[in-house]
């Protein structure tokens, strides 16, 4: 299949016109020089029947201190262009070589919505300039930031600062960055017969999930415009990557989407033993699914409740979280932490089921599904909750894809298109599970997906619990976390393994390779760079929440105060997922 | 009925119950002015705004729309103090009393239903009469 | 006129019971809604919690007195008294039993209208006196809501005078000796009882405050006692609201072996409960459906119940 793109590529633009790098991730990889680059996205969307309709992601390296690498392109600063087909059920990688002295590319945003705010985080974070970029500016960092974080040569660590000081000049100068101004994003303040209102639904908003805000232009309560604002949860989660080792970034991983647990290890993990080669045992598999599926529970559950409670029906939220706390409590029996279990290491998982296991998910899986029913009673078929749902913040599947939605939200418009059905990991291609749909891609859908989600996990976790394998839970290879040690006083060579991989972590050979999989919001990618080093050279996370948030203003335009509620919760997004 | 003039007289419990609420509030909102400490920070004395700094004014001109909705209440509720009046005169009045009020109200629902017809009972925005549209009547 | 009535016992009585029972009503709430959703809710002051709302107006007091440097200090403090004055002085007309009430007034079914009409200016001032955005959102929606709902409240209430043929509150319950115009006035009820939640501000029709979309709405800047007047406000309103159903709908006093006293208590509390139910229960309205729901069925149904109820009132006499 991926000769066909390279053949169907040099045909059109030559054979000279790209260079051609392997990864471990299989995915083709094609170096394009910068003035190439908008006419081979230009192609690979529009013309190379079935197009590449998605831009998955768009992020930056910097190459400076990389050692390991041979037999490319001279670059400072690289540029990564991943797209998805979903005809082709393929994905292409365009990287293009920028050197130190002239940072600028053109933007593409004309040909992907999304592009836009993945071009601004690139800008931010490596400094490279998109011309033709409609706004420009800083996204995850404050504006009054100085320097470009991702870079290598700006500090890591707090430690390598001067400390930190919040004068009250300092305070007052900060916070007048922070003032929205509408000039800025070319609102105008006045209409004909009236004024608008601009106001700040957060960043400290009860149904902002979190610190997120959307500056609204109001005609009353009717929205005229709105700017999402982020940011104000950035952690630094890639640059921590780079001075952590391979394993002691996994707890890190945990607390992107916060609320999806070790459904965050998955693609890290994947991701990493991609690029060591390991081969996981099918015990260990069967178990990462059925927690990932577990977590998938939890974070719907608390998706769920929250949606009623931000279209005021102020008590399902209650019900739900004692559900939720039961899947904690599983989560707390098999791994001893609740929320964040950074349950799955580097060839397997940290430990073996604890005995009896089966009856406690056997029962709450018998539990679950009668309150799901009531649920739907009680939520999905009221009647203001459909009034207030239905019909409110829709958008097409041709559009979702054009804005990099994926998930749920795209599957409520009736794109039937699942990463675990389509390129099915860790095993799930001997699960038996629906992809459930919505046909509107309003909110009310949005919800009924997710809940209907909610009863295939189901499904997937009694599959799990009747065919769970015996054997080993870890894979018997020298790169796992913690490295086998079961012959370490008999053999010297697993004895400094050991050693060495206790004492620095293991040292993964250099390479790429992204791996993605289907995650509570949507599609979780890490794209992981690494120079033969004890740490990554480059972690890159692409979260489903970034570029689902870049719609909010499409889909609250002309509706009123209240349906933007509606549609936030429809989204189910988590700050940290987004600003990382 | 007997509607004589009420004397002042019978007037008032009403007027000490009044008194006696006004003292309830008084001490209560006095009380905490008493009590209550006093301290200033900075960021105290701005208003809240989803917990960052103001963007353009309060102060505006507004929509339309609440003019109109002005108009509907004097219109709708004036109107039916004329109806109270005809109710508690219901039997005094008869059926030519009814036939009259029969006529009012007939008057007032034609105009609800003339108001409704052209859409001025109808306050959605643009879009969302184009959304619901789209999306159709569902089950 | 009856006698008995106005003493000093009754003042004094009705209006710390009123206060008391309004302030007991945010345990009551907060209890039941904590049951209702597998919770416990405030246990932690005295028994079952019972002091949580001692122990709240003590910390009230004690809190800053603040009124916001940019507000229209005035209109800041007066508006949360308009609330609470209403709804307290509203009880004077409540015929609790006969023999125990402040006044036997003539008019007491227009009196209350007028005062219920009057506390809406409490929300709108708020609003407008807090030069804050959320503020004056949630004060142009209250305005907008109670502007509407006062249409047909007064309209729904017309059936009961038709067949009562009085405004005089304790001449309606002993119009319903013979029943409860709950019957003939099934459509009235419910018209009023819709317009009741909708005056009183609560859940589901507490768009003005919207804690989702609007943070706290009219009463975002308000703190301490302030905004304690509010609060118990809010739950003196559903507490009229309550007696004014008891005694228009459903008898008022009138009840078989217990003390009338204590029917009218049992009566109203029931429909207190009710009103915590709905709130625990029920999701909000769009502003605009809320608004089409009252002038497109609420007022048409309020009309032609009065239509109809004429009708049948004048055939039977």
């Amino acid at each position: 299949m991926s000769d066909r793109i390279m053949r169907e590529l040099s045909d059109r633009f030559g054979d000279g016109a790209f260079a051609v790098q392997p990864t471990a991730d299989k995915i083709p990889t094609l170096w394009v020089a910068r003035e190439h680059i908008r006419p081979f996205l230009g192609f690979l969307k529009n013309e190379a029947p079935p197009g590449y309709a998605m831009l998955f992601d768009l992020s930056a390296v910097d190459e400076r201190q990389r050692v390991r690498r041979q037999g490319l392109p001279a670059s400072a600063y690289t540029v990564v262009y991943h797209l998805l087909s979903f005809d082709r059920n393929e994905d292409i990688r365009l990287k293009v070589a920028l050197s130190g002295d002239s940072l600028s590319l053109p933007s593409v945003c004309d040909i992907w919505p999304s592009a836009n705010w993945y071009e601004r985080e690139v800008w931010d974070m490596f400094g490279i300039v998109f011309e033709g970029h409609p706004n420009l500016r800083r996204i995850l960092m404050p504006p009054t930031w100085i320097g470009h974080p991702l870079r290598k040569d700006h500090p890591a660590r707090a430690t390598e600062m001067a400390p930190y000081r919040l004068s009250d000049e300092r305070e007052d100068m900060e916070q007048e960055a922070l003032r929205f101004v509408p000039e800025e994003w070319g609102m105008q303040r006045h209409s004909g017969d009236s004024d608008f209102l601009f106001l700040n639904l957060g960043p400290n908003h009860p149904s902002a999930h979190g610190v997120f805000r959307v500056a609204l232009q109001l005609d009353g309560e009717e929205i005229v415009d709105a700017v999402p604002d982020i940011g104000y949860h950035h952690r630094g989660a890639e640059k921590m990557g780079e001075r952590q080792s391979w394993h002691t970034y996994i707890p890190y991983t945990d607390r992107v989407d916060y609320l999806g647990g070790s459904m965050n290890n998955f693609p890290y993990v994947l991701a990493v033993e991609r690029l060591a080669g390991i081969k996981v045992p099918e015990r260990a598999q069967v178990i990462r699914v059925m927690i990932a599926e577990f977590y998938r529970l939890a974070s719907h559950l608390l998706f769920y409740g929250t949606f009623a409670q931000d279209i005021g029906q102020m008590s399902p939220i209650f019900y739900m979280f004692i559900d939720r706390e039961k899947v904690f409590d599983i989560m707390e029996s098999i791994s001893g932490a609740r929320m964040h279990s950074s349950y799955f290491r580097i060839g397997g998982v940290a430990l073996d089921l604890p005995e009896g296991w089966d009856e406690r998910v056997r029962e709450f899986i018998d539990y679950l599904p009668a309150r799901l029913d009531q649920y739907d009673r009680m939520v999905m078929k009221n009647s203001t909750i459909r009034r207030r749902t239905q019909g409110v913040g829709t958008y097409t599947s041709a559009e979702a894809i054009g804005w990099s939605v994926t998930g749920a939200g795209l599957r409520a418009t009736g794109f039937e298109w699942d990463y675990r059905k389509a390129r099915p990991y860790s095993g799930y291609e001997n699960y038996e599970f629906d992809i459930p749909t919505g046909q509107h891609g309003d909110c009310y859908d949005r919800c009924a997906v997710r809940i209907e989600e909610m009863r295939q996990s189901i499904r997937i976790i009694r599959q799990c619990m009747d065919n769970m394998p015996a054997g080993p839970y870890k894979a018997d290879h020298p790169l796992t976390t913690p490295p086998p040690k079961a012959r370490t006083l008999h053999d010297i060579e697993t004895l400094i393994d050991h050693f060495l991989n206790v004492s620095w972590g293991p040292v993964i050979p250099s390479g790429e390779a992204c791996v993605t999989v289907e995650a509570t919001k949507g599609l979780n990618g890490y794209y992981l760079t690494s120079d033969g080093g004890t740490m990554s050279y480059r972690t890159r996370i692409r979260t489903p929440s970034f570029p689902h948030l870049q719609m909010i203003p499409q889909m609250c335009k002309g509706l009123m105060i209240a349906d933007l509620i509606a549609i936030l919760a429809s989204i189910d997004f988590v700050m940290a997922d987004v600003d990382r | 009925m007997n509607i004589e003039a009420t004397l002042v007289s019978d007037l008032l419990p009403l007027i000490v119950y009044f008194g006696a609420v006004l003292a309830v509030t008084g001490v209560m909102l006095g009380g905490a002015y008493f009590l209550g400490q006093r301290h200033s920070a900075k960021a105290a004395n701005e208003p809240f705004e989803s917990g960052i700094v103001p963007a353009g004014d309060v102060h505006i001109r507004f929509s339309i729309q609440f003019y109109l909705l002005a108009i509907f209440f004097v219109i709708f509720d004036m109107e039916s103090v004329f109806l109270f009046a005809w109710s508690v005169a219901l039997r005094e009045s008869g059926w030519p009393g009814f036939i009259e009020a029969l006529i009012f109200i007939g008057v007032l629902l034609a105009a609800l239903i003339y108001l409704w017809s052209i859409g001025a009972l109808d306050w959605r925005t643009r879009r969302q009469r184009i959304d619901a549209q789209k999306s159709g009547r569902r089950e | 006129m009856n006698t008995g009535l106005g003493g000093a016992m009754d003042i004094i009585g009705i209006l710390l019971s009123v206060i008391f029972v309004s302030a007991m009503l945010i345990w009551v709430e907060r209890r039941l809604l904590a049951v209702w959703q597998d919770r416990l809710g405030p246990n932690r002051v005295g028994p079952l919690g019972l002091f949580q709302v001692a122990a709240d107006m003590i910390k009230m007091f004690f809190k800053e007195d603040w009124i916001p440097p940019f507000a229209d200090k005035p209109v800041f403090v007066l508006a949360p008294t308009i609330v609470f004055i209403t709804m307290l002085t509203g009880f004077a007309v409540i015929p609790f039993a006969p023999g125990v009430g402040i006044i036997d007034f003539n008019f007491g079914l227009l009196y209350f209208l007028a005062l219920t009409s009057l506390s809406v200016y409490s929300v709108v001032l708020a609003g407008y006196a807090s030069n804050n955005k959320y503020s004056m959102l949630g004060s142009l929606r209250a305005a907008a809501q109670t502007v509407s709902y006062e249409v047909f409240m007064g309209i729904s209430i017309m059936g009961v005078v038709m067949l009562s043929g009085t405004f005089n509150l304790r001449e309606i319950v002993e119009a319903q000796r013979d029943g409860w115009f709950i019957l003939p006035q099934f459509a009235g009820f419910i018209v009023f009882l819709v317009a009741a939640v909708a005056e009183s501000r609560r859940a589901p029709f507490d768009l003005p405050e919207a804690e989702q979309e609007l943070i706290a709405g009219f009463h975002i800047e308000y703190s301490g006692m302030k905004f304690g007047m509010f609060f118990v406000g809010e739950y003196l309103g559903i507490t009229l609201s309550s007696a004014m159903i008891v005694t228009l709908f459903f008898g008022g006093w009138l009840g078989p072996w217990l003390p009338p006293l204590v029917w009218f208590c049992l009566k109203t509390a029931a429909f207190i409960l009710f009103f915590i139910l709905l709130r625990g229960s029920l999701p909000r309205p769009r502003y605009d459906q809320l608004m089409t729901f009252g002038w497109k069925a609420m007022l048409p149904v309020a009309l032609l119940n009065l239509l109809a109820t004429g009708a049948v009132a004048l055939s039977s006499a």
